[in-house]
Parts: C-alpha cells; sequence; structure tokens
C-alpha cells in the first residue's frame, strides 16, 4: 500500500501546480483587495498552511469560507462529476488558495520551491506588496530612478526587514501549528492522538466496488500486482490502497483514491471485479468502521453452536474441538436420521429429496434401528471407545452425529440455547448427567435476546462484580444496563447501574412466577419451589409438574395467569368432541397444540383446529349408573373395580358410557386424568350418602303436582295385625343396589324389612316395596302389596280409578286422565304430563307418579292395577303378570334402558308388524288399536276411538320421548324407571321375539315358555330394533292380557283366554300393557304367545 | 388464620317462597349459598348471623325478588409463611399432598428434608427417613404455606415441612 501511496502523492503535487498555473492571472488584483489587513493574512496563512501536501489539511478550520475552500478542494482533486456546482463560486477560493501558495516554503516544502521559482519569485513581489504602503513603493520607485547606493541600502534594508518579518512570520507559524507540522512529517516519535488520525473529507475516499464474492482477495492482489507493474510508467494507477473485508462484506472490494476515475482506471480489466456496475462511495464516517477488526466470538471446546442451514439447519451443536486453522470445528449434534427414508429407493439422487422433504426428528442414533434398515451401511469401530458407529457416511458417538464443520456454516454468535436443547446434550452415554449449567447460564447471558430480559419492576440481585449481593428493583433499562434501587443494605434507597451481565433475577420460593420467553415451557405459570443459583424450579398450575428454568425467563405473575395459548379457547380438562364417535378430555395445554385422553384410553396431540366441538359441561344432575347400579355423577368420588388398576378419582365429565376421572395420585402423562366405562366402576360415596339438599331450591318454584303426588305416593297397605306376614319369606330384591338378589326376611317393620341376604352374609335393611315375592304355587313373583293382600283390590285412591280404568270402563278413569279437569285428584297432576307424553305410557307414568317414590310408586301402582285386572278380568291379570315379570327381568332392563332410543324409533315398524299378524286373528286388529285404544277400548268398541286418539298419540310420541332417558324419567317420574325398562326388557328380548314373531301362533305356546335368557340379551336389542321392538312393545301389552287371565290363580290358561278375549284384554292389556313392557320377563313370555 | 368478616350477599328469591317464611328461606339459602364456599381469598367457614336483611326488590321480567343480606361469617385464610395441619391425600415422587381444612396444599420434594426420601416398593407409596417419620395418605403432617395460590372460586398452596418442627405429626 505505502508504495501506491508515494506514487500517488506525487501525482497529487503536479495536480496542484496545474491549478495554480490556470488562475495566476487574477491573482495579483485579487491580492491588493485583501492585503490592507494583517489580520486576515494571518488567517489566510492559516488556512494555507497544510496545503502543500494536499492530503493532510487542516482539520480546525472554523470559517465558512475555508470550509468551502476545503470543498472546492476536495471536488477540484476527486470529483469530477460536480464540476457544475464547482464552477459557480471558483474565483474566491482558488484565488485564496493559490495566493497560499506563496507560504509553502515557510512551512515545508522549501526543498521543493526550486520546482517553481516563476510562482515564488511572482509570490515574493506580492509580498512586498503586502507588507509595504503603496505610498512607500512610489517613493522607492523614484529613489531607484536616481541614486543607485540608496537603492541597494534600501534593498537591503527591505531585504533584511522582509527576512525578519518573515523568520516572525515563520515561528509564528511554527508556534501555532508546530505540533501538527511534526506529526505531519511522520518523523515525530510523540503518539498522536487517535482521533487526529480519523479521516476527514480532505482524504482520498474509498469506493466499494462489487467483486464475485469469494474472489475478494483474488482481486486485490491482481490490482496490487497492476500497481507494481506499472509504477514508474506514465499509466501509473492514482489509486492509494486496496482492501477487502472478507467475511463481513463479501463480494466487495474497497479502493482508496482521490477521484473516480482513478479507481475506474486501475480495475479496468481486472477479473472478477464489476467496477463498471457502479460504486459506493464510503462516507467519511463510516471509513473508520470499515477498518475496524471485529473481535471474533471465541470458540472453545464445549461452546454451543448452531447449523446455519442444510438439514440440521438452526440445530444446536456442542463444539468438541477446533481444528488448528480455526476454520474447521469438530462438533456434535443429535442426529436427524430418516432410517427408513431409503428403503424403497435406490438412487442415491432420490435420497436427497427425500431428506430435504421431511426433517426427519432429532433422535440419538440407533444401532438397532440403523441395523432393521440398512445393516450393510452400519459400521461399528472397535476400539478403545465404544459406541462409535458409522452410518451412511456420517459418525455417531453416543448416539449423537460427530462431525467436521466449516466455521462459515455455522453461527456462533446469539446462539441462545435453550435448556431443554442443552440437556439432549447432558447424557454422556453412561447415564450420567454432566451439564455445565454455570457455564451455560454464562454463554447465555452473553447473548443479547429479542426480548429484554429485565423489565422494570423486576426484582434483580447483582451476583458478580463490586456490587455482588446487592438487591433490588429495576427502574430502568437502557441497552444493557439496568438501573436499579437497593431494596436492601447499606445502600438502600440508592440508584445504581448495573450491566446485564452479573445481574440475574431474584425470586423466593412460593412466588407465582410464569415463564416469558425463550423457552419450551413459555406461558407456564406456577409456584417457585426451589432455586439454585439462577435455575428456578416451580411446580407448574397446570400440569402440577416441576419445571426448571432459568430465572432470566420467568417473571413475577398476577395472581391468576392465564394462559396465552392459541388454543385459547379451551381449558384444561374441557371435554371436546374428536368426530361423532370420540370425545376426549384436554390433559394439556400446549401454545400450540392440545394433548388429549379419549374415550378409549389413548392420549393424543391434536391442534385446535381438530376438535369438532367443545362440549360443554353437562348439568351437575348428569347421572349415570355404577357397577352397582348406584348413581354417579360428576364430581363424584368412584373407584374403579373393574377391568381397571383399581384407581380411584372424581368425576370430571360423564359422557355415554364413559367416565373421565381424575385422580390425584395418578400423576404422569395423563395429568391424573383416565376414562373408564361408568359399569366398571363403583361409586366411593357410602350406600345411599347422596346427600339431598336438606331444603327446597329456592330458585325454583317446587313442582306443585308433586305435592299431591307425594301424599298419594306410599300406597298404603293396611297392615293386618299380628306377626308380619312377610318374615320369613324368601324374597328378591326388585331395586335398589342389591336388586336381583334373593334373601330372607328377617324382620319387618311397616315400611322396612331386614333381609338376610344368599349371597353375601349380610343383612340389610330395605323398604318392603322393593322386595319381590316368590308366590309359593306358581313361583311367581309378587309385589308385596300383591302378597299381603292378594285377593283384594287395591285399597289407595290410585287404585280405584285404576281400576276403573281397566275394568273397561274408559270413561272414568282414563278419559279423566286425558282431560285434567275430569280427573280425579290423582290424575289432575298426573295427567297433564301423561297426556303430553302420549299414550298409555304417559297414563302410566302419571300414575307412577301419582304412587311414592320411583319404587314404591310404580309396585304398588303396578299392583293395584295388576290386580284389579285379575280380579275384574283377564286384563287385570295381565297387568300384574308383566308387572312380575319386569321385576325379574330387572337386569336386562337396565340394558334396555340403555338402548331406549332404537327402541323407539322401532316402534312404527313395530305395529306395522303388528298389524299384520293382527290381521290374522281379531286380536291382533285389537291389538293395534288396542295398543293406543286398549286402554280403554279394552273391552269396549266405543272406547277404541277414544283410544286411537289417545293411541295415535301415545305411542308414537311416548316412545320419541321415552329416547331421551332424562326426559323419560322427568315426564314420567317413576314410570321413567319402569318405561325404561320395559323397552330395555323389550329390546332384549325383541330379537328372540322377532323370531318369535314370525312365529305368530305358536307365541302362544311360547307364552309358557318364559324365556328370560332372550330378556337379558342386551345386544339384540338395538339390531332387531325396529320390529322386535315392535313385537315386545306389543308383546307386553298382549302378556298383558294373556296374564290377565291368570290373573293371580292360574297363569298359562289366563293367559290363552287373555288371548282369546282379545278386544277386552287389549284394551285392560294395554293399560297395563306398557307397563309390563316395563317389566322384562313375562313380557317374553307374553309376547312370544302372542305372537 | 381465622376471621370474623362483615359480608354481603345478594341473594334472589322465587316469587313461590315470598310470605311469612320468606326471612327463613333467605337465611336458609345464604347458608347453603356461603357456607363451605371459597371465594379465591379465603374460605367462608360458617355464618354467624344475617344482621340485615334489605327489603326484596322485585326483578323485573322475571318476578325474582333480590335481597342483600349482611351477614357475619367466621372465614379461614391462609396466609403465606402460616404454619398449619393437614392431612396428606396423596403421595407421589414429586411431592404429597396435604388437605389443610379445605385448603389443598403441595409439598415438593424440594421441600421435603434430604432425609425424609420418597419410597416407591412400599404400599401406599410414602416419604420416610427410615426412622419412624412415615409420611404416607393418611398422615397428619404439620406443613408451612411457602406460597398461596387463588382462582375463581379455589384456592391452593404449596407448603414446606423442611424446617425445624415440621413434619409428621
Amino acid at each position: 500500500m505505502s508504495n501506491i501511496r508515494d506514487a500517488n502523492l506525487h501525482s497529487d503535487e503536479e495536480d496542484d501546480d496545474d491549478f495554480a498555473e490556470e488562475d495566476e492571472d487574477p491573482r495579483p488584483e485579487k491580492r491588493q483587495k485583501r492585503a490592507p489587513s494583517d489580520d486576515e493574512e494571518e488567517e489566510e496563512d492559516d488556512e494555507d498552511a497544510p496545503k502543500p501536501s494536499g492530503r493532510d489539511k487542516s482539520r480546525n478550520k472554523s470559517n465558512g469560507a475555508d470550509e468551502d475552500d476545503e470543498i472546492e478542494d476536495l471536488e477540484d482533486d476527486d470529483d469530477e462529476d460536480e464540476d457544475d456546482d464547482e464552477d459557480e463560486d471558483d474565483e474566491g477560493p482558488r484565488r485564496r488558495r493559490d495566493r497560499g501558495r506563496a507560504h509553502n516554503p515557510f512551512l515545508d516544502t522549501m526543498a521543493e520551491v526550486d520546482e517553481e521559482d516563476e510562482l515564488d519569485d511572482e509570490d515574493d513581489d506580492e509580498m512586498e506588496a503586502g507588507f509595504i504602503a503603496p505610498g512607500d513603493d512610489d517613493e522607492e520607485l523614484r529613489h531607484r530612478a536616481g541614486d543607485d547606493r540608496l537603492h541597494r541600502q534600501l534593498d537591503r534594508q527591505n531585504q533584511a526587514d522582509f527576512a525578519e518579518d518573515l523568520e516572525k512570520v515563520a515561528a509564528e507559524m511554527r508556534d501555532r501549528h508546530g505540533g501538527r507540522q511534526r506529526h505531519r512529517l511522520g518523523d515525530s516519535s510523540t503518539v498522536t492522538p487517535k482521533r487526529l488520525l480519523l479521516p476527514s473529507v480532505n482524504d482520498p475516499s474509498i469506493w466499494g466496488v462489487k467483486c464475485k464474492p469469494g474472489k475478494e482477495k483474488e482481486a486485490v492482489f491482481t490490482i496490487m500486482k497492476k500497481v507494481q507493474d506499472m509504477k514508474g510508467t506514465r499509466n501509473a494507477f492514482n489509486i492509494i490502497s486496496v482492501l477487502e473485508r472478507g467475511q463481513s462484506m463479501q463480494g466487495f472490494i474497497y479502493v482508496e483514491a482521490r477521484r473516480q476515475a482513478d479507481v475506474l482506471n486501475a480495475l479496468t480489466n481486472v477479473p472478477n471485479v464489476y467496477a463498471r456496475s457502479g460504486m459506493i462511495l464510503v462516507p467519511v464516517d463510516e471509513m473508520p468502521d470499515l477498518l475496524r477488526v471485529q473481535k471474533r466470538a471465541e470458540i472453545t471446546p464445549g461452546t454451543f453452536v448452531r447449523f446455519k442451514r442444510g438439514k440440521y439447519q438452526g440445530d444446536l451443536a456442542q463444539v468438541i474441538d477446533v481444528e488448528q486453522s480455526g476454520q474447521i470445528l469438530n462438533i456434535r449434534a443429535v442426529p436427524r436420521i430418516d432410517y427408513g427414508a431409503r428403503e424403497d429407493l435406490d438412487g442415491t439422487q432420490k435420497r436427497k429429496r427425500v431428506v430435504s422433504a421431511v426433517r426427519p426428528p432429532q433422535r440419538l442414533f440407533s444401532e438397532a434401528e440403523a441395523r432393521k434398515h440398512h445393516d450393510k451401511d452400519v459400521h461399528a469401530t472397535y476400539g478403545s471407545k465404544r459406541g462409535i458407529f458409522t452410518f451412511q457416511g456420517e459418525t455417531y458417538e453416543n448416539g449423537y452425529l460427530v462431525k467436521d464443520v466449516r466455521v462459515t456454516a455455522l453461527q456462533l454468535e446469539n446462539v441462545n440455547p435453550k435448556l431443554e436443547e442443552v440437556t439432549k446434550f447432558a447424557s454422556t452415554g453412561d447415564g450420567n448427567e454432566s451439564l455445565d449449567l454455570q457455564a451455560l447460564s454464562q454463554s447465555l447471558k452473553a447473548s443479547t435476546d429479542k426480548y429484554a430480559p429485565y423489565q422494570p419492576g423486576d426484582m434483580v440481585e447483582v451476583y458478580s462484580g463490586e456490587q455482588a449481593g446487592m438487591v433490588g428493583k429495576v427502574t430502568r433499562v437502557r441497552a444493557d444496563i439496568v438501573s436499579m434501587s437497593v431494596q436492601e443494605g447499606p445502600l438502600r434507597g440508592k440508584d445504581i447501574d448495573v450491566p446485564f451481565k452479573g445481574l440475574r433475577k431474584r425470586f423466593k420460593e412460593g412466588d407465582h412466577v410464569k415463564v416469558m420467553g425463550g423457552s419450551r415451557y413459555r406461558d407456564e405459570v406456577g409456584m417457585v419451589v426451589k432455586i439454585v443459583d439462577d435455575r428456578v424450579t416451580f411446580l407448574s398450575d397446570l400440569s402440577m409438574g416441576e419445571i426448571t428454568v432459568f430465572s432470566r425467563d420467568l417473571r413475577e405473575a398476577s395472581d391468576s395467569g392465564g394462559m396465552g395459548t392459541a388454543a385459547g379457547k379451551y381449558d384444561l380438562w374441557d371435554l371436546i368432541q374428536l368426530n361423532a364417535t370420540t370425545v376426549a378430555c384436554i390433559i394439556k395445554i400446549d401454545r400450540e397444540s392440545l394433548k388429549v385422553l379419549d374415550q378409549e384410553g389413548a392420549t393424543r396431540t391434536i391442534l385446535p383446529s381438530q376438535v369438532a366441538a367443545k362440549i360443554p359441561p353437562r348439568r351437575k344432575d348428569a347421572v349415570a349408573t355404577d357397577r352397582n347400579g348406584s348413581d354417579i355423577r360428576i364430581e363424584d368420588t368412584v373407584k374403579e373395580i373393574a377391568g381397571g388398576e383399581n384407581r380411584s378419582g372424581v368425576i370430571h365429565h360423564l359422557y355415554r358410557g364413559f367416565a373421565f376421572i381424575h385422580s390425584k395420585e395418578l400423576q404422569g402423562e395423563t395429568g391424573g386424568i383416565f376414562v373408564a366405562r361408568t359399569n366398571n366402576l363403583a361409586t366411593m360415596i357410602a350406600k345411599g350418602g347422596r346427600v339431598a339438599s336438606s331444603g327446597p331450591d329456592l330458585s325454583k318454584m317446587p313442582e306443585m303436582s308433586k305435592k299431591p303426588a307425594g301424599n298419594m305416593a306410599p300406597p298404603i297397605i293396611p297392615r293386618q295385625g299380628g306377626r308380619d306376614r312377610i318374615i320369613g319369606q324368601t324374597v328378591h330384591v326388585r331395586q335398589g343396589p342389591y336388586k336381583g338378589l334373593l334373601g330372607i326376611v328377617k324382620d319387618a317393620t311397616d315400611t322396612t324389612a331386614r333381609i338376610e341376604l344368599h349371597s353375601k352374609n349380610k343383612t340389610i335393611t330395605i323398604d318392603k316395596m322393593k322386595l319381590g315375592f316368590k308366590e309359593g304355587a306358581t313361583g311367581k313373583i309378587l309385589s308385596y302389596a300383591e302378597f299381603v293382600q292378594p285377593k283384594k283390590g287395591f285399597g289407595g285412591s290410585g287404585g280405584p280409578s285404576y281400576n276403573s280404568s281397566s275394568s273397561n270402563t274408559p270413561s272414568s278413569g282414563w278419559s279423566g286422565s286425558r282431560t285434567p279437569a275430569g280427573s280425579s285428584s290423582w290424575a289432575a297432576g298426573n295427567r297433564t304430563p301423561a297426556g303430553a307424553h302420549g299414550g298409555g305410557g304417559g297414563q302410566r307414568t302419571p300414575a307412577w307418579a301419582g304412587g311414592a317414590g320411583g319404587d314404591g310408586g310404580r309396585t304398588p301402582a303396578w299392583a293395584s292395577g295388576s290386580k284389579t285386572p285379575a280380579y275384574g278380568a283377564n286384563d287385570g291379570s295381565r297387568t300384574s303378570d308383566p308387572y312380575r315379570d319386569g321385576s325379574r327381568t330387572s337386569n336386562p332392563y337396565r340394558d334396555g334402558s340403555r338402548t331406549s332410543d332404537p327402541y323407539r324409533g322401532d316402534n312404527d315398524g313395530s305395529r306395522t308388524s303388528y298389524g299384520q299378524p293382527v290381521g290374522s286373528g281379531g286380536r291382533t286388529p285389537a291389538w293395534n288399536p288396542g295398543n293406543r285404544t286398549p286402554h280403554y277400548g279394552s273391552g269396549e268398541p266405543g272406547p277404541r276411538d277414544s283410544g286411537t286418539a289417545w293411541d295415535s298419540g301415545s305411542k308414537t310420541p311416548a316412545r320419541s320421548l321415552s329416547s331421551v332417558n332424562d326426559q323419560w324419567n322427568d315426564s314420567y317420574g317413576n314410570n321413567s324407571s319402569t318405561t325404561a325398562r320395559t323397552p330395555a326388557g323389550y329390546n332384549a328380548t325383541s330379537p328372540e321375539f322377532s323370531g318369535g314373531y314370525s312365529a305368530a301362533t305358536p307365541g302362544a305356546s311360547g307364552l309358557s315358555a318364559p324365556t328370560p335368557g332372550g330378556l337379558n340379551a342386551p345386544t339384540p336389542a338395538p339390531v332387531s330394533a325396529p320390529t322386535p321392538r315392535a313385537n315386545a312393545w306389543d308383546a307386553p301389552t298382549p302378556g298383558g292380557p294373556i296374564s290377565a287371565a291368570t290373573p293371580g290363580a292360574s297363569g298359562g290358561d289366563n293367559r290363552r283366554g287373555g288371548y282369546y278375549d282379545a278386544p277386552t284384554p287389549q284394551a285392560g292389556g294395554y293399560s297395563s300393557a306398557k307397563t309390563p313392557g316395563a317389566w322384562g320377563n313375562d313380557d317374553e313370555d307374553d309376547a312370544p304367545g302372542y305372537n | 388464620m381465622f376471621f370474623l368478616y362483615d359480608l354481603e350477599r345478594t341473594i334472589t328469591l322465587h316469587p313461590f317462597y315470598f310470605g311469612p317464611h320468606m326471612r327463613d328461606y333467605l337465611i336458609h339459602k345464604l347458608l347453603t349459598d356461603v357456607e363451605g364456599t371459597c371465594t379465591g381469598r379465603y374460605y367462608i367457614i360458617c355464618v354467624l348471623d344475617a344482621y340485615n336483611i334489605s327489603m326484596g326488590k322485585i326483578l323485573p321480567g322475571s318476578g325474582l325478588a333480590e335481597f342483600t343480606i349482611s351477614y357475619r361469617a367466621v372465614v379461614w385464610r391462609p396466609f403465606k409463611g402460616e404454619t398449619v395441619d393437614g392431612v396428606v391425600t396423596a403421595v407421589s415422587k414429586l411431592g404429597f399432598f396435604a388437605n389443610v381444612g379445605p385448603l389443598p396444599v403441595f409439598v415438593s420434594t424440594h421441600l421435603i428434608p434430604a432425609d425424609v426420601k420418597f419410597d416407591p416398593t412400599s404400599n401406599p407409596p410414602q416419604f420416610s427417613d427410615n426412622e419412624g417419620q412415615v409420611i404416607e395418605k393418611g398422615a397428619h403432617v404439620r406443613l408451612k404455606l411457602v406460597g398461596t395460590r387463588s382462582d375463581v372460586g379455589k384456592m391452593s398452596a404449596i407448603g414446606s415441612i423442611k424446617e425445624d418442627y415440621l413434619g409428621c405429626l
């Protein structure tokens, strides 16, 4: 460079000379004008002083003119493009500068004076003119003419004066500019302040020229060579220096020169340099930056870096070793291998594409996997170390990819490794976790981050430096300096400034914190349980898991931190619908995904967009039945008793047959949620322990209808004196948790009995109404009422009305039931609902409702009904039968209850089927109408009409209503259960029935044949649903009639009789029929018979 | 810590109950509504008395009447740093849960003395120092609340037994 510079210096001088000559003419005149002022003279000296060199000009000029001058100079020298501007004020400045040349000899270029003799002489003259008053001049001229001696004397004196003057001036100059002269001469040993070395506008400019990236160095050398070659020739280049900035400014070389033309000239025909495509003038203030050497981050083994591109782009890697050159790093990273990718592809070219299409996940190298797919590619390196493999050209050590990578392919700064990334490097293969968190946190701290780690209000602690131990609150953050007001210690209340380095956030155990940035756990909220240095462990509020993060990533959270998730619509433990058949419970919410547990017990991660719908929390009264038949509801504590692991927990959601249960003991990946079928659960609440709210619900109007019903509810069965008849009887439990069990009555009160169960060694106390009594002779199951008063009508208020209806006097009871007005007291409330629901079902319901609790109500009611018919005729008998049946088939009932839906749907079909059979016998038709009409119509034709009317409504609607269990329950009250059962029972049977059906008449034979098995079979129900049900449905009714005959006494015969009696029975049967329907067992019997 | 708070509650009553026993209904409703609930900051343990029941105001449109009842109640408010006794409800390797009255408290392993270790092999799982201190489900512990957290209608806390005189009772 220095060579170039010298050459240039020389040419520079020449330029200046040219200018001087050009401007010679105007000079004297102007000079005259300005001469008088000494001050000005000095000033001009001042400004002119540095000129001769042309390169190091005065740097502290102050007045405007001078600045102009500077600019002019610059432009003259370098910038030919801007000549136009220049021309405007060419005159003044140039004159001054030219005059300035006169003083050059005093300053530093005495040696050069010779070159410019001409000029100097002139200048001398001028000087004279300047220093001597005009008057003197004239006088001198006069003297010269006459007296030679005097002249000479004067000359001498003048010369002396002049010399003295010059000396004075020179001294002054030296005083003023001595220092600068010295350094300008470059021979000074004193150190010059750096700022004085900074380039100014008077220095040559630097142009950036585009070149081929990577060829910068080459270009520079080429140019240097050219300059050397041309040196001393006519075409020597006028450039001062050439440089390149390698990595930081790829594709540019920089040329220092005075004029752009020189640059162009020098760069012509230099390969890889595109001088013509435009060059950039580097602004003066950026020149120093151009030459600044940036300290490169020091790479030491253990440092973390990131891949810049390729398959591993963005992945973290750890430096194992640094090659001597510093250009290649030996690093290790977690490999991304797609073991199966190449299996079906043989071409290597294809492989690449596949690899880039989907980036395989980060996973440690697995020898087994690799061998499975590409056995021949795996080579183990046996040596001192184990666990080193070569696979497809890469080396894997302890599962990590080990590779030599060029520094340029790595990102060395702002790596900002995240804890979870770093932990992947923590295992050393022998299971030990060796992670230098200290070093890591330091490297983290050093990296500048996108978000400000400290915000006003944060509590921080200084842990290194002079102020270590200081605790305070951040008041201001500027760049990487934190102003904090000290909260503790002697400096309390003072504000101090601390750099980020050496500062950490301070938390206390129990603080509620939120993860802010840079971490996978972002937005997690939790309470701090442990603090070690700047690692904070907190317990997440959501997952109840412990999370460790750097304190820099934490902030104090407001007390109830909301989740700022993309999945914000959903809360933890919400129940969501994934598709028509799948629901799931959210067990974890991430920022962009949800982790759910579906009803099959599988966990999966889904996007919020995959959620079909959120299932709103069910009413609290959503109820399911557990394995023991007890109610379980949301928020009940239940235990798995079958098919599981005896887990227990609190029900969060009930959906169909599934319960989503939260167990505190069961942490782990599902966050304590598990799913179970409700029939594998048992409630942990003590039997009957559900506390009904102790008082009325004051936000609702109490249901008026219930009151009268309630009064009526427990059918009062007059008790005969003496020992209770039931003691010692073998009984069936027909309801409650012990349903279905046999036992012996040990003791009895008016309403309850103590029963010793056969199956369990246990004595229970149970409502008598929930018992079924086996009749000695027939083996039939009788209700308590029946048992106690076998031959009598029902004494209760319900009884009569019932009787009346069933006994073919439709007008009274039934009609009444329809028209509430007419109806008797009990009918009033009941009916309306009944009516609403439609057919017989409705009627019953109310009837039932009228009865006491579900249990008592039904049974007695039924009993009453059944008996009545029994008394009156076959009809009654039927009813009773069905009833009993029902009692037996309690299990099927449940099944049925589930499948209630299909059942109803089927009704229509059922009828039709019925109708067809009907055609055969008078009955059948009777049935159809009967089903509807039957109640009333039972015996009488007239009633039919009415019946039809109501039937029409009754059946279908009734069914439809029944479809929803809840609805049933609501509408029917107690009946609901019965109805529910009925369908169930029906369904159960139905399949079989259908079989029986086709065998219509044979069904009669079937009558006697109780196919309980069929009953129990729940499955068929849905399948056979429509027709069978119909059958089943009808079946009961018929059953009713059939049994009706039997009233108690004879079974099979009665039925037949009932059968024959068709119309009446139907009616009667109908009314009772539905009920029977509810009861499974007999129905079966009957149904077949019917069919 | 227990406090006696003067509180207020607005209660709406169905018109059905307008009548001579309205006051009883209101108080009944107040008790069922309020007792045993958590406001997020404290638990209302018991209502002592309702000392002022405002005149009812019929809500337009529904016919319900709105009453403002001022009542005095015993409340329990857990504080950070408070030492309390609880019953262990669940034990896992991360720590154990205890119920302090209505308040569920989690005690992390970090806040359990180092010599009390989790023993996963025992049944039920327990924390034990092998010197007779056994923390398993049902055990009574004394702990110190190091942090409380309130949500709408529920609270939770974390506790520590890593101090003198804390731990199994």
